[in-house]
């Protein structure tokens, strides 16, 4: 990417006192670098991670926010198209994150779908309800179609496919780069060739490291390590 | 041998990497189909001779070998079939963020009235799902497709397109060759079908 | 990247064939040289050179892997597959001496999946060809990745045209990361710029005109 956004805290000061009403805590420069964090994970992890709907609904309210600011703010005024710049580029996140999950929803569609139906009750969902309609119904379009056009053609014993077997699962043995947020410990890595033993390694507040995305996956899950 | 013809429908979408979308092959897909059925019918027959001749056993496993072969060929048809269909609603899939909701007639009649289907259902889930994404307008997840530099930016016309509203109510006139200075918002899509040409000074 | 819209299925990773994608069903359609242990009995139309009605047990034929995979068996005889010429000592030796100076399209197109594809037949030399598939890209590998990351603008078809397929592709990806890196350092990368689908349809549609 060649863009960060770096200045997401310009937000006008006006705005972040207006903010301290509401009930959340989190600041507008907060809430985007949550964004953000959450953008990067998952542009770069090889499974969709756990849906942040609420996060989501935070950013487009603070969008609308700004845009209803900007509607006051003489046209041709310099701080209007600050304003807008800023406005496009939170969009352009935004856009991007929920657009690499569908991605990989529609990739990994009956995956997707089954870990949702396996699901314990307590467990959160990995899908927004949005979501898991999408999913459904895109499951639902594609089997209709294989039926209609070729496999309702077919011998009685080959008129269904099995989606599990049929499209891939994501591949968790991919390498990613990763940024250490909180210290770790003893984290266990398998041995890449036969002569190599599986070993331990520490992981230091701030270190880098390119590793199986497998091996640091919970680490990912609880915000202890970032993609990058 | 069998499954010839499978592999044909597949080396032709293979030979397109780019993801363009080749003519449906209605023909191909029914002649392969024809073949399984022949293959199918030839199990069907061995299976009965299997039956009716029951005390002889020897005969029986003789014929396994066979119907194993037939079956293999069955399923890799099968494989070839699904995998050409799928392939394609990938790149019918790639039609709907590259070009918009509407497509050129020319790539229509590249398409079987199921694809079309598909690619209409396609269109109203992901519509539903940008919909429901905040406030009453949602937000299109279509667009935004590169980090903004700058709000306004600089387009030539590549053909007529006739008139265009911006934001603030004006609207201008699309005509080949013209040069403008556009939000940049509004001009993604028209950039991406080849309306407009992005011009970097 | 975001840009491009058209992700077909990937090949599957290892010895895994992935159901769906273009890539493994054309690699399943590379030929073996195999031998029957069984008779086939009213097959013997698939044999050109004979008026037999059935193919007899020991009969020496070609069949791709998708048809060998499908009727080998481990417990019973069925057919046994031999190795191609490739994964034997003789070539196994060429490829341990110096792995770059070998045309592996020519001698492929796919010389490390159809070597992955190799050790689901349970050949006594299995592990030799695993160690000699592995070595070889690694001895490979090297080059491929200078050359993609490092020739920018210039022709590098005769380098290509030696590569495997699984190279080629790994080679695509360095050149468009190269790619992208000169865009971003000239400042062009925000640019926005037509789909490669819409420019290449309307180039096919000027092309049709022309034939």
């Amino acid at each position: 990417m060649a863009d960060r956004l770096s200045d997401a805290g310009d937000l006008s000061e006006e705005e972040e006192e207006e903010e301290e009403e509401e009930e959340d805590v989190l600041t507008p420069a907060e809430l985007i670098a949550r964004l953000e964090e959450a953008w990067l994970n998952e542009k770069f992890s090889p499974e969709l991670l756990e849906n942040k709907s609420e996060l989501v609904e935070c950013v487009m309210e603070q969008l609308m926010h700004m845009e209803e600011n900007l509607q006051r703010v003489r046209k041709g005024d310099l701080k209007a198209s600050v304003h807008r710049m800023e406005i496009d580029r939170i969009r352009f996140v935004l856009s991007s994150y929920l657009r690499s999950r569908l991605q990989k929803i529609e990739k990994f569609f009956p995956h997707v779908l089954e870990k949702e139906k396996s699901r314990a009750d307590g467990d959160p969902s990995f899908l927004s309800p949005e979501e898991f309609a999408f999913a459904k119904e895109y499951l639902a379009n594609t089997e209709v179609y294989l039926k209609a056009v070729a496999l309702r053609h077919m011998p009685p014993n080959l008129q269904s496919i099995d989606m599990l077997k049929a499209v891939p699962e994501p591949c968790l043995d991919s390498f990613v780069f990763l940024r250490v947020k909180e210290r770790q410990e003893n984290i266990l890595v398998e041995p890449e060739t036969d002569e190599q033993r599986e070993y331990v390694v520490d992981l230091e507040e701030g270190s880098q490291h390119l590793m199986r995305y497998r091996t640091i996956a919970p680490l990912v899950a609880s915000g202890a390590v970032q993609l990058i | 041998m069998f499954c010839e013809k499978a592999v044909e429908l597949i080396r032709e979408l293979h030979r397109m990497s780019d993801g363009q979308l080749p003519a449906f092959n209605e023909d191909s897909i029914r002649q392969v189909l024809e073949e399984m059925k022949a293959l199918y019918d030839f199990i069907y027959i061995f299976d009965s001779f299997i039956i009716s001749h029951n005390s002889a056993t020897e005969g029986k496993s003789e014929l396994i070998p066979t119907i194993k072969f037939r079956h293999c060929c069955l399923l890799r048809n099968q494989r070839c079939i699904t995998a050409y269909l799928y392939d394609r609603l990938l790149r019918i899939r790639a039609l709907r963020w590259e070009y918009g909701s509407v497509l050129p007639t020319t790539i229509r009649f590249h398409m079987c009235a199921e694809e079309l289907e598909w690619f209409n259902q396609y269109k109203k889930s992901l519509a539903t799902y940008m919909r429901s994404l905040g406030g009453e307008e949602g937000l299109d997840i279509t667009q935004d497709m590169k980090p903004p530099k700058s709000l306004y930016i600089e387009v030539r016309c590549l053909k007529d397109h006739g008139e265009f509203e911006i934001d603030d109510g004006t609207v201008i006139l699309l005509k080949k060759n013209s040069q403008h200075f556009l939000p940049r918002w509004k001009c993604e899509q028209l950039i991406r079908q080849g309306v407009l040409e992005h011009v970097i000074s | 990247m975001d840009t491009q819209s058209y992700m077909p299925v990937p090949p599957g990773v290892g010895m895994e064939e992935n159901y769906l994608s273009l890539d493994d069903i054309l690699l399943s359609q590379e030929r073996l040289p195999c031998k029957t242990d069984t008779g086939f009995p009213g097959l013997g139309f698939l044999e050109k050179n004979t008026e037999n009605r059935h193919i007899p047990e020991g009969t020496k034929m070609e069949m791709p892997l998708w048809l060998a995979k499908g009727l080998y068996e481990r417990k019973r005889r069925v057919i046994s597959v031999e190795l191609p010429k490739v994964y034997r000592e003789g070539w196994r030796t060429v490829f341990g001496a110096d792995a770059n100076v070998v045309d592996l399209h020519k001698m492929g197109p796919y010389y490390y999946g159809l070597g992955s594809q190799m050790l689901h037949f349970d050949s006594p030399e299995n592990l030799e060809i695993a160690q000699i598939v592995l070595q070889t890209f690694i001895g490979r590998f090297r080059r491929t990745m200078d050359s993609s990351q490092n020739a920018y603008n210039e022709d590098t078809s005769a380098l290509v045209e030696r590569l495997d397929c699984l190279e080629r592709a790994l080679f695509k990806a360095g050149q468009s990361g190269l790619n992208a890196f000169q865009l971003w350092e000239k400042g062009r990368a925000a640019q926005l710029t037509a789909s490669s689908l819409v420019t290449n349809y309307r180039k096919r549609k000027i092309t049709d005109l022309q034939a």
